[in-house]
């Protein structure tokens, strides 16, 4: 079986393939304006024949940067009549409770491209006003003339009822097939009609540019005599098919930064850490997740582009933060002779000053190069030569001569500032939450993870870093280990003890048969899925539900001595506290389908015994790590020649073909059985 | 000098505030009342043997504002610092002590390290009820506290973890839901121990001497960054007025609302000497309302993007004589408290206004903002309670228009309730829920909209209507017009309106209508100097109307 994860990043677009039991990789320059270019070279570069794989696996940022960039489609809602402002209105409430200039979202729809129409269903799903189909036509005909290119269809209690949305959606989709048209009950089956209708409206949002790219992937993919499936990898940490992926491109949100994590949580289990953090520094940003127990924590939804101010997406989601710094990132100084670093990234056209592509301004990675931490012959396996003397002078024009520094004060001073700002996104996943970092390990990964990740580590005193096998195409790889994943969700409201068996049965069967139908379009056998059913449980009178598994109807219809004993055990031990006298509703009954590879290519090949190549290869350079005066005479290992069992000594640099990992003096870095560098950061580590 | 090396100041400084969120979170995720599970009306922390706060939970209540310290320093004073024991819970909300309405309950467990008391673990949460003749918001029938409800001062309702039965049966018997509030009590238990417990491990972990150094150093530097802000604003004397429409009773006398500001080097002071006394009505609030109205205004200009703790309102000082409607003697009524305090944050930022223009917005909406609908529902009989909370209008600012339809200032993470979620759970059908056109005060920037929110009842039920600010409604800056003010519109089922201000207990039928518009936001600079595209603007997305559009003319080009 032969399989390839590309991962395309706001600089570079990455490749791991597993191809006739070999692992290959490649890198490319992710191409803007045309994404599937970047996806073409790394498949190109890898020497890959397309029609040899039976599946491709792809994670993109294409869906978020839409939504953050606020580049989506001209869109427009519709509502219940009555309830227009519904999503401008939000919940009302001030995350920053005390910033008198506070910003509430700003919401993706204009007030004037909000639409209501006559109709109203009750909490029971009963029609109290049919829906005015005339006033649907007439809809449709304004929505054409104003040219809106996406429509997001959220009518109230439309979870319990979908009739009106799904006439609405066969009206307008009939007058404009070439509209993306989204009825919320298609995303997500809960009430709270603000948290629906703003998830409801990221899909349309984001749908007409996502379906479009991803369009015109598979066309290129087929044209390559392709014919085998090709997957999306999705916020829940789990992958779907390309055609769930055309019609739901709210769930790839996270698409981009979630494969890295699912392999650092791989690569925490396979080595014992309970407790890491995966730390993942690409061009363009970095990103970071606390991983417990093999696995990062999964969120019941977030709020894409800040909490105080962003936009709520109520779907499942790999909990990381993300902050804009990179590679790529554009240091600058500001009135007051301030030096900053981000978020505006030169991604990868012009790219750093180094590329020699014309970009004056300087990165991150400029400063890098200019202090000898990266290697000019050996950027991009070599494929890229980087022009130092077009990094000092951006340095020197823009940093140094206005602060009156010399370049190599300057070049220290952007990196401190990246790495100060990385610093804090590590720590909040981990301080912020009452996590010690002396008691955790960072996974570092992608082009810059293992450059930075002393630094890093160092500031906030974790005492172990460990860079894996390929860390600069880590994502690409983490793809090939995820299960595809979906979850559904029917509303079921009731007293337990009270249900009737048929209602109760047939929200098991409408859910066994959205799953079956899912799995069949994209392909899996019934075999090979796994069905797991939760029912969210609560106590009579509370508001928040426990997901409780629940493995047939039987469990909330018959004996329920079992399923009250899990939730009165789960609510102990969430809350501290459980009522075994009180007694309990359910809310919603819930599907996760999950079917994992069959294949195990990946992760085997992650826990391999390592084969160095050849004799050990070193040299030597100036590299610049404390004192900008004073470089250190540095050895210069090549990390396909190292050895298992064999420890270095900082100061030193590891390069390999798409990473390069720095070793601060004081620290040591030993390669593993597998072949993993396990970095001991040498601080004295004080109380 | 610290001893403490900064990594650990870092860690101790998040891991408290980590703590008390945890502490919000296992309350708000197992609790029985929407008035902590959607409004959050809670909050969370964690104090020292002194009783002073440590840490605060983030989002919340603003005006919940490190004022859980007199409730557990009343508890020290009564047992003595040896008095008590592990597995304790202490149950507070004496109007005399804490000074707000009895629904604020607070709970508190002592935390032990080696044997000796280190802290407590506390939360305040609304309770639904807590018996008196008052029922959800807005009711001004009482005059003295007698007649709102059982006041509980630091009564230990767990003794070394055992269960005080009398007390608790006394709860359930004089409350009207029982199990919701006693639910919420065992949440807010839970979330106490859990609270106590984590401060004992990060005790153990460090050792009680550094953590308590680290403690000191964090409210050091919260001081100094607030010190830092004040020395910017001119030193001098600065006084505003507003008023409230009347006490609720006697609907004839207006509420003085008067402040001066006295800023000294890196000092300020907040002198309440001048506000209206006391009334024989619940619109009072003991000196914690006061209190948390010069603090809520105080870090919104010094410093709102920093934790609450103890050291940040070192550099205010507030004078605040005994008798005032913000400083109530018992056995004065307080079940409107916190209606006053909005009002009196705005006032404090007008007084400052002329001081620092770039620096204060122009008023927004002012008033808490709520409804309740309370009866039984005609199927089973059982008692119901619909809270809900509406956002509304801010001012415009200095460089932008003022945000629409949000949370008063004293309300910060504060939510309204889904419309689904209100029709699942009670007998009403919600007709609009919609922003309200025109109602921002015209001003160079505009203040922002209030909402629409229209109620027919499905059934026989009663509802407490309270608004303020009508007679001063949100004012403008520089120049910008006020916003629009509160309205309710009753529309019974044979078309008749009334409009209501203030009425307890009004009785509606089925079909009723009850149609609130909240206030919007007053305007900044002169609406003549309003750039032609934002009206334009405007118009095109209907924040105003071609009338309303009006209030520009003379608008330039």
């Amino acid at each position: 079986m032969n399989l390839v994860g590309v991962d395309i990043g706001g600089t570079f677009t990455d490749l791991v393939g597993c191809i006739d039991g070999r692992i290959v990789t490649s890198k490319a320059s992710t191409v803007p304006a045309d994404p599937t270019q970047g996806v073409a070279d790394t498949i190109d570069l890898a020497k890959v024949d397309s029609a040899s794989l039976s599946e491709v696996l792809h994670g993109s940022t294409v869906a978020i940067n839409t939504v953050l960039e606020r580049k989506g489609a001209r869109t427009a809602l519709v509502t219940t009549k009555g309830f227009r402002d519904v999503y401008a209105i939000g919940r009302g409430n001030r995350i920053e409770a005390f910033n008198l200039f506070f910003h509430r979202p700003k919401p993706l729809v204009a007030r004037d491209l909000t639409f209501e129409v006559p109709e109203r269903i009750n909490p029971r799903g009963e029609v109290l006003i049919s829906l005015d189909q005339a006033a649907v036509e007439e809809l449709a005909v304004t929505l054409r003339k104003r040219r809106v290119e996406a429509v997001a269809v959220c009518l109230l209690h439309a979870y319990a009822n979908p009739e009106h949305e799904r006439r609405i959606g066969e009206m307008l989709r009939q007058a404009m097939p070439d509209v993306f048209v989204t009825l919320s009950h298609e995303i997500l089956r809960e009430y709270r009609e603000y948290e629906r209708t703003s998830t409801t409206t990221l899909n349309a949002y984001v749908g007409p540019r996502v379906e479009a790219y991803l369009r015109r992937l598979e066309t290129y993919l087929r044209a390559e005599r392709f014919d085998g499936k090709i997957q999306i990898m999705r916020s829940n940490g789990g992958v779907m098919s390309i055609t769930l992926a055309q019609e739901q491109p709210v769930s790839m949100m996270e698409s981009g930064p979630v494969a890295g994590m699912i392999g650092a949580g791989r690569l925490a289990a396979d080595l014992g850490l309970e407790r890491c953090i995966g730390f993942d520094m690409g061009g363009t940003t970095a990103k970071t997740s606390l991983i417990t127990n093999g696995a990062p924590a999964i969120e019941e939804g977030y709020v894409i582009g800040g909490q105080a101010s962003g936009q709520p997406m109520q779907l499942p989601v790999v909990d990381i933060v993300e902050i804009g710094a990179g590679g790529g990132s554009i240091a600058w100084v500001d009135a007051n002779g301030g030096i900053h670093v981000g978020p505006q990234s030169a991604g990868a056209d012009p790219g750093p000053a180094c590329y020699g592509k014309g970009q004056v301004d300087p990165v991150v990675t400029d400063a890098n190069l200019v202090l000898g931490r990266i290697n000019p012959r050996r950027f991009l396996n070599g494929k890229m030569p980087l022009d130092v003397a077009a990094a000092r002078c951006a340095i020197q024009e823009r940093i140094a001569d206005p602060l009156h520094l010399s370049v190599a004060d300057a070049a220290l001073g952007i990196i401190r500032i990246a790495d100060s700002a990385m610093s804090l996104a590590v720590r909040a996943v981990s301080v912020n939450k009452g996590v010690d970092p002396r008691d955790t390990a960072l996974i570092a990964f992608g082009g810059g993870g293992p450059l930075h990740s002393g630094a890093i580590a160092r500031e906030i005193f974790i005492p172990r870093v460990v860079v894996p096998k390929l860390p600069g195409t880590f994502s690409a790889l983490g793809m090939l280990m995820a299960s595809w994943r979906q979850d559904f969700v029917r509303t079921l409201i009731g007293k337990l003890g009270s249900l009737d068996t048929p209602p109760v049965e047939a929200v098991f069967g409408e859910l066994t048969r959205a799953g079956e139908d899912q799995i069949a379009r994209d392909g899996i056998a019934k075999k090979a899925a796994d069905f797991a059913f939760y029912a969210n449980l609560r106590y009579v009178g509370q508001e928040h539900t426990i997901p409780i598994p629940v493995s047939s109807p039987k469990w909330l219809t018959g004996d329920l001595g079992p399923l009250r004993k899990l939730f009165h055990t789960e609510h102990a031990k969430r809350y501290s506290q459980s009522a075994p006298d009180e007694s309990m509703e359910i809310v919603s009954l819930r599907l996760v389908v999950t079917a994992a590879r069959e294949d195990n290519l990946a992760e085997r090949w992650l826990n391999e015994p390592w084969r160095a190549e050849g004799g050990i290869e070193e040299s030597a350079r100036e590299v610049i790590f404390d004192d900008p005066d004073r470089p250190l005479k540095t050895r210069i290992l090549w990390r396909p020649s190292l050895p298992a069992g064999i420890t270095i000594d900082g100061p030193a640099i590891i390069e390999e073909p798409n990473a390069t990992t720095l070793i601060h003096p004081g620290d040591a870095a030993s390669v593993t059985a597998a072949g993993h560098l396990d970095i001991t950061i040498g601080q004295e580590v004080h109380s | 000098m610290t001893k403490s090396h900064p990594i650990t100041i870092e860690v101790v400084r998040n891991a408290v505030v980590a703590y008390a969120d945890e502490m919000a979170n296992v309350l708000a995720k197992s609790a029985y009342n929407m008035m902590i599970y959607e409004v959050r009306d809670y909050c969370c922390g964690l104090l020292d043997a002194k009783g002073r706060m440590i840490s605060q939970n983030r989002g919340g209540l603003p005006i919940f504002l490190a004022d859980l310290g007199p409730a557990v320093e009343d508890g020290i004073q009564r047992y003595g610092l040896d008095g008590f024991k592990p597995g304790d819970i202490v149950v507070m909300n004496h109007a005399g002590v804490c000074g707000q309405h009895l629904n604020n309950v607070v709970i508190y467990a002592p935390c032990f390290h080696q044997g000796e008391l280190v802290g407590f673990a506390a939360n305040r949460a609304h309770w639904v009820d807590i018996g008196g003749m008052r029922q959800g918001f807005g009711s001004s029938a009482t005059t003295e506290i007698y007649g709102e409800g059982l006041q509980l001062r630091s009564l230990k309702i767990y003794e070394e973890g055992k269960r005080n039965e009398t007390l608790w049966q006394i709860l359930r018997d004089n409350i009207r839901y029982p199990d919701a509030s006693l639910g919420d009590l065992r949440a807010q238990v839970a979330a106490c121990q859990m609270g106590a417990q984590r401060y004992a491990e990060l005790l153990s972990r460090y050792g009680r001497e550094t953590v308590e150094d680290c403690i000191a150093v964090v409210w050091d530097q919260a001081e100094a960054a607030a010190r830092r802000v004040v020395e910017t604003i001119p030193d001098g004397e600065y006084e505003a007025e507003s008023f409230l429409d009347n006490d609720g009773r006697n609907l004839n006398v207006r509420l003085r609302i008067k402040v001066k500001v006295i800023v000294k080097g890196s000092t300020m002071i907040v002198d309440f000497s001048e506000m209206h006394k006391q009334v024989a009505s619940p619109l009072n609030s003991g000196r914690s309302g006061g209190i948390a109205a010069a603090r809520v205004a105080f870090k919104a200009l010094t410093s709102p993007d920093l934790d609450v703790d103890e050291g940040c309102f070192r550099p205010l000082e507030v004078i605040l004589p005994e008798g005032t409607m913000l400083s109530a003697k018992p056995p004065a009524a307080l079940g409107l408290w916190s209606i006053a305090l909005p009002t009196v944050v705005d006032t404090i930022l007008k007084a400052l206004a002329p001081a620092i223009p770039d620096r204060v917005p122009a008023a927004h909406k002012g008033d808490m903002g709520g409804c309740s609908f309370f009866g039984f529902r005609e199927d089973d009989g059982s008692r119901f309670l619909l809270l809900n909370i509406f956002g509304g209008g801010w001012g415009g600012r200095p460089q932008e228009d003022g945000e629409s339809a949000s949370v008063s200032i004293c309300q910060g993470d504060v939510r309204n309730t889904p419309i689904e979620l209100q029709e699942i759970k009670y007998p009403f059908l919600i007709e609009e829920h919609a922003l309200r056109p025109d109602s921002g005060g015209a001003g160079r920037y505009r203040g922002g909209l209030g909402v629409v929110m229209a109620y027919r009842c499905l059934q026989k039920c009663k509802v407490n209507i309270n608004l303020e600010r009508i007679t001063d409604p949100p004012w403008g800056l520089h120049g910008g017009r006020e916003g629009a003010f509160n309205l309710a519109i009753i529309t019974r089922s044979n078309g008749s309106e009334t409009m209501v201000n203030k009425e307890t207990e009004i009785e509606l039928q089925a079909g009723d209508k009850v149609t609130f518009l909240t206030a919007g936001g007053g305007g900044y600079g002169d609406p003549s100097e309003r750039n032609a595209q934002d009206i334009e603007r405007d118009l095109a997305e209907g924040f105003i109307s071609p009338s309303g559009a009006a209030a520009y003319s003379g608008g330039r080009g």
